[in-house]
């Protein structure tokens, strides 16, 4: 898929990729063997090379409050659950170790560590087993990086050594921003690292199909979060607007939306609630079909005046010299992807001249946009906010 | 009428009370790092928003937002190899303040008074105060307590407002509470939608629920879905209304309403010698 692919292309294929899966999978074959729906509703993956047959839809735990929903998640038949050391100052860990004590066995269990030195990393890894009430953990994952660099060699070292120890059994990288240079990284990296842990949703830029196809070809167990994040983030709370992306059904289509690109073997929404798991688990049985399209191309209508599709057209016509696209582009960073640092440090680039304008000084706005961007408004926020 | 003539001095002192304001304005409730002897600022100020708090910590963004996150500023200290990393979040009221408290602490540990509440650790140090939760947090590995005990004291004399935990925690008996497992939960309590938001707090013999719904209306209303959802087994004679009931994975539940208020024990394996203690929760209830 190019990089210049709309993000309602992208939701569109999405959508044409599902009546042909089986048959035009773009992920390895030896992978897509495994991927079957059970008569019990469950959809199972294997996790790459791991070889860890996991179900479509994970818990993840950072925001479950209590652990009968982690219990009958588990009851249910799922089987893969996410926590790390640092949510909740380590009290997730503690209440999700108690919550799946008795099914330890029976689950694939991953937390992280925010530590890329060998002795913090290795310490966080006892406290992690300590309370999660375990011996090991399936996977442990270095949490939040989003650079080559930050893949420690520290971090590496303390997976080799917790490995031979048995306290771990796979390691891998969870990545929130940067997912291609991570992903880049951990497939040179391939002997340590077995499993990337990255967001992914329906409105994010097109190119991270590439990404995620490229970990997935490579071996990598591929866990998607923040499945539904991207559509909320950009709107406030007690915005209207959030009220009609958070509406009955919308959470489900976008989880279908994730669980239709078999190179993701699994996903770990949060879930705080009874009705929320019983919602999730239809995604594993339900096709991603026409209604399911239509609700997320009605989210991309509505956040589709903030978004640059970078189709160029507005090059040169800004009176002022600014090169739209580009800081339509970088405002994304920020709010899209909650790259802010970034979106900051490629904003204050520009020349000099440029970072001078100001758009609320011109009198009238002379980009058009063609796909209907608010331009001169979203020029506004970007100046305002990385200025 | 006579006019007032401010003397020279005073406007002098008007004028840099006024000053002292914004520049406190400016500088919120962070402290300057030099106030604590042989310290010094590390790099810029930190200042977030929801919109992009996932970009200074992730995913652990989400259990900040849940708790109402309006902003956060930051600041990080040093002194020769050793860094104190601070954190000033504002919530959306008091009660979320301290929530994010009661959801952070090291249960292991004792709690101090320190505004609504606070603990020191040897590496890191957390209290709400207000609308505000304070987080700091010491690097490398040792113990940094005499450091954490200065910047706390320091912030929390310039954070202004309630220093008093919400009254709600005292409606929970004390008999058979298990000591600092008083929880809120901002979404979902006992993991049932229905019941939006509340308190938790863990007994010997299950967990107790706290809920209070907008009016009494609406909490009647909550209680016929409640009773639909587990299946009512018996009528309990406990405040306006009450009925035991059963789910697989909470249990036995005893729930009843007291006004707005939805109350209740869950987790129930053994329900002997618990009614008094249910009558006394629902007497605590104003």
């Amino acid at each position: 898929m190019s990089k210049g692919s709309s993000r309602r292309t992208f939701l569109t294929t999405g959508l044409a990729a599902v009546p042909t899966a089986a048959i035009t999978s773009r992920i390895n074959p030896a992978f897509s063997q495994t991927a079957s729906a059970q008569p019990a509703g469950l959809q199972y993956r294997v996790l790459g090379r791991t070889g860890l047959k996991v179900t479509t839809v994970g818990f993840g735990c950072m925001i479950t409050s209590d652990p009968a929903v982690i219990q009958k998640a588990a009851d249910l038949g799922i089987n893969y659950f996410d926590t790390a050391r640092g949510y909740q100052g380590g009290n997730n860990e503690k209440m999700v170790g108690a919550a799946l004590k008795a099914k330890r066995k029976s689950i694939v269990l991953s937390s992280k560590t925010p530590s890329g030195t060998k002795e913090g990393a290795l310490a966080d890894l006892d406290e992690s087993l300590r309370q999660l009430q375990t011996d090991y953990l399936d996977i442990w994952y270095l949490h939040g990086r989003s650079k080559a660099e930050e893949i420690s060699d520290g971090f590496l070292e303390a997976q080799r050594i917790a490995k031979k120890a048995g306290k771990i059994r796979f390691s891998g990288v969870s990545t929130h921003s940067g997912m291609a240079e991570v992903i880049r990284t951990m497939i040179a990296k391939k002997a340590d690292l077995d499993v990337v842990l990255t967001s992914y949703n329906f409105s994010m830029d097109p190119s991270i199909e590439e990404s995620i196809e490229s970990a997935a070809k490579a071996g990598l167990g591929v866990v998607a979060m923040k499945v539904m994040a991207g559509g909320f983030r950009r709107v406030r709370e007690g915005d209207k607007l959030r009220e009609t992306l958070s509406r009955e059904g919308a959470m489900l289509a976008a989880l279908k939306w994730v669980i239709r690109n078999e190179n993701i073997h699994t996903t770990i929404p949060s879930i705080t609630d009874m009705e929320q798991l019983e919602e999730n688990m239809r995604a594993m049985t339900l096709p991603f079909d026409e209604s399911d399209k239509q609700l997320l191309a009605s989210q991309l209508d509505l956040i589709g005046p903030l978004y640059c599709r970078s189709c160029g057209q507005c090059r040169d016509s800004c009176a002022k010299g600014l090169p739209v696209s580009d800081i339509l582009r970088y405002l994304s960073y920020a709010e899209g992807y909650g790259q802010f640092r970034l979106a900051r440090e490629e904003y204050l680039r520009l020349p000099q001249e440029i970072l001078q304008q100001r758009c609320a000084l011109c009198p009238e706005c002379t980009v058009n946009c063609p796909k209907g961007v608010h331009v001169a408004e979203r020029l506004r926020v970007a100046q305002e906010m990385l200025a | 009428m006579k006019g007032f003539r401010i003397p020279p001095i005073s406007l002098l002192i008007c004028c840099f009370i006024v000053f002292a304001s914004l520049i406190g304005s400016v500088l919120g409730q962070l402290p300057d790092c030099a106030q604590v002897e042989g310290w010094s600022q590390d790099g810029p100020l930190r200042a977030y928003e929801p919109d992009n708090l996932f970009d200074y910590m992730n995913g652990n963004a989400e259990g900040y937002l849940i708790y109402g996150f309006q902003k956060m500023q930051g600041i990080t200290c040093k002194c020769g190899e050793d860094t104190i990393v601070i954190d000033i979040s504002e919530m959306a009221d008091p009660e979320y303040a301290y929530g994010m408290f009661l959801a952070n602490r090291d249960s292991r540990q004792p709690t101090q008074d320190i505004g609504m509440g606070g603990q020191i650790l040897e590496r890191k140090a957390t209290f709400a105060k207000d609308r505000y939760y304070v987080e700091l947090a010491a690097n490398p590995a040792k113990d940094h307590r005499a450091s954490l005990e200065k910047y706390v004291a320091l912030i929390e004399k310039s954070i202004a407002g309630r220093s008093e935990p919400p009254a709600v925690i005292n409606f929970f008996p004390t008999a058979r509470l298990v000591s600092d497992s008083v929880r809120l939960v901002p979404q979902s309590v006992l993991g049932l939608r229905i019941l939006k938001s509340g308190y938790t707090a863990q007994y010997d013999f299950g967990k107790a629920f706290l809920v209070r719904e907008a009016s009494p209306e609406s909490a009647v209303n909550v209680m016929t879905r409640l009773k639909e959802r587990l299946g009512q087994t018996a009528e309990l004679q406990i405040g306006d209304e009450g009925f035991k009931g059963t789910d697989k994975y909470l249990d036995g539940l005893w729930v009843f309403r007291k006004g707005a208020w939805i109350a209740g024990f869950a987790n129930l394996k053994d329900e002997t010698d618990i009614a008094a203690l249910a009558k006394e929760f629902a007497e605590r209830i104003e």
